[in-house]
C-alpha cells in the first residue's frame, strides 16, 4: 500500500498510512488496530454510560449530571433537525452516531495511541479508517430510506419526480453523493489533522505542534457534530419530502 | 489507505450493535429520568399554585375578617361614646334643673322674708311715726 513517510533514522516520530495489523477470520482480511481502538471507544461510552445511570437521582450530580448534559446536547441535534414531533425514534441513533464519532476522534486526538506497540501499522481514531466512515455513511443511508419507507410507503419514491422529473437523475445521484460525502469528509480530516500532526511532530517534536493539535481537537468535535446533524438532516428530509412540505402543512 | 474489506459490515454491525446497547443504558434511562424530573417539577409546580391560592384566599378571608371586627370595634366604641355623652348630658341637664329649683327656691324664700320684713316694718312705721309725731308734737306741747 501507500507509505508516505517512513523515517527509521528518527525513532522519535513515525509515520505509517496505510499499514494494517491484519487479522484473518476465515477468509476474511479485517484491520485489527481498527477494532481495537473502537472496542476500547464502545467500553468506554458502555462504561460511563452505564456509570452514569446505574443510581439515577432526581437531582442529579457527578457523573449523572454530565451525561445528562451530553443527552440532552444531541437530543437537541435531533430536536433541531428532526423537530418535536419525529425526534424521538431517532434519537439513539443520531446520539449514538455523534458520540461515537466524537469519542473515536477525541481518543485519536488526545490518547497516545501510537505509543502501544503492534506487529504491523499502528493504533488511530477509528474514525481515520475508510471503513469506519463508509460503515457509518452506509447505516445513515439505510437509516433514511427505512425512514422513508416507513413514514410513505411506496410514495417515497415520490419525492425522485416530485417537483420535476427533470431532476430525477440529480435525485438519484443525490443518494450515492449523500453517503459519499459524509465519508470522505469525517475519514478525510481526521486523517488529514493526524497526518499534519505527525509531520509537524516529525519536523519540530517540541511544542511547535501543539496549535495544530487544539486546531485538531476542535475540527474532531466539529465533525462529530456535522456528521450527527447531516444524517439527522438526512433522516428528516425523507420524512419529509422533497416537494410537497408545503403540501403537507396545508393538510 | 482505501483498501476496503471485511472491516466494513463488521464495524457496521458493531455500531447498530452499540446503537442498542446505548439505548439501553444510556438513552433509556436518562429521558426517563428527564422526563420524570419534568412530570414531578410541573406537578409541585401546580401543587404550589393551588396552594399558593389557598393560601391568597385564606389572607383574604382573614383581612375581611379582621376589617369586620375592627369596623365592629369601632361601632362599639362609637355607641359607648354616645352612651356616655347621653348620660353626662342628662346628669348635666338634671344638675342644672337641680340648681334652677334651687335658686328659685331660695329666692322665693328671700322674697317672702322680704315681704315680711316690709309688712313688720310698715308696722313699725305707724307706731313709730306716731313715736315721732309724739315727740315732735309732745315737746313743744311740754
Amino acid at each position: 500500500m501507500l507509505s508516505l513517510l517512513h523515517f527509521d533514522v528518527l525513532p522519535l516520530a513515525e509515520l505509517e498510512v496505510g499499514h494494517h495489523f491484519y487479522w484473518h477470520l476465515g477468509g476474511l482480511k479485517v484491520h485489527g488496530q481498527v477494532f481495537m481502538t473502537s472496542w476500547f471507544v464502545i467500553g468506554l461510552l458502555l462504561l460511563v454510560s452505564v456509570l452514569a445511570t446505574r443510581n439515577m437521582q432526581r437531582v442529579p450530580k457527578g457523573l449523572q449530571n454530565l451525561m445528562e448534559y451530553v443527552f440532552e446536547f444531541v437530543r437537541d441535534i435531533a430536536k433541531n433537525q428532526l423537530g418535536e414531533k419525529e425526534y424521538r425514534p431517532w434519537l439513539p441513533f443520531i446520539g449514538t452516531l455523534f458520540l461515537f464519532i466524537f469519542v473515536s476522534n477525541w481518543s485519536g486526538a488526545l490518547l497516545p495511541w501510537h505509543v502501544i506497540e503492534i506487529p504491523e501499522g499502528e493504533l488511530a481514531a477509528p474514525t481515520g479508517d475508510i471503513n469506519t466512515t463508509v460503515a457509518l455513511a452506509l447505516l445513515t443511508s439505510l437509516a433514511y430510506f427505512y425512514a422513508g419507507f416507513k413514514k410513505r410507503g411506496l410514495g417515497y419514491f415520490a419525492k425522485y419526480i416530485e417537483p420535476t422529473p427533470i431532476l430525477l437523475p440529480i435525485a438519484i445521484l443525490e443518494d450515492f453523493t449523500k453517503p459519499l460525502s459524509l465519508s470522505f469528509r469525517l475519514f478525510g480530516n481526521i486523517l488529514a489533522d493526524e497526518l499534519v500532526v505527525a509531520v509537524l511532530v516529525l519536523l519540530v517534536p517540541l511544542f511547535v505542534p501543539l496549535p495544530v493539535m487544539m486546531l485538531g481537537l476542535f475540527t474532531s468535535a466539529i465533525q462529530a457534530l456535522v456528521f450527527a446533524t447531516l444524517a439527522a438532516a438526512y433522516i428528516h428530509e425523507a420524512l419529509e419530502g422533497h416537494g410537497d412540505e408545503g403540501h403537507e402543512e396545508h393538510a | 489507505m482505501f483498501d476496503f474489506d471485511a472491516t466494513l459490515p463488521l464495524m457496521a454491525l458493531q455500531f447498530v450493535l452499540l446503537t442498542f446497547l446505548l439505548n439501553a443504558v444510556f438513552f433509556k434511562p436518562i429521558s426517563k429520568t428527564i422526563d420524570e424530573r419534568d412530570g414531578y417539577i410541573r406537578t409541585s409546580k401546580s401543587s404550589t399554585a393551588e396552594y399558593l391560592k389557598e393560601a391568597e384566599k385564606l389572607a383574604k378571608q382573614y383581612e375581611q375578617e379582621l376589617a369586620d371586627s375592627r369596623k365592629q370595634a369601632q361601632q362599639v366604641i362609637a355607641q359607648a361614646q354616645a352612651e356616655a355623652k347621653d348620660s353626662v348630658d342628662k346628669q348635666i341637664a338634671q344638675a342644672q334643673a337641680e340648681a334652677q329649683q334651687q335658686r328659685e327656691q331660695v329666692q322665693k324664700e328671700l322674697d317672702q322674708q322680704k315681704q315680711e320684713a316690709f309688712r313688720t316694718l310698715e308696722g313699725q312705721v305707724d307706731s313709730l311715726s306716731q313715736q315721732i309725731l309724739g315727740k315732735l308734737l309732745g315737746a313743744p306741747a311740754a
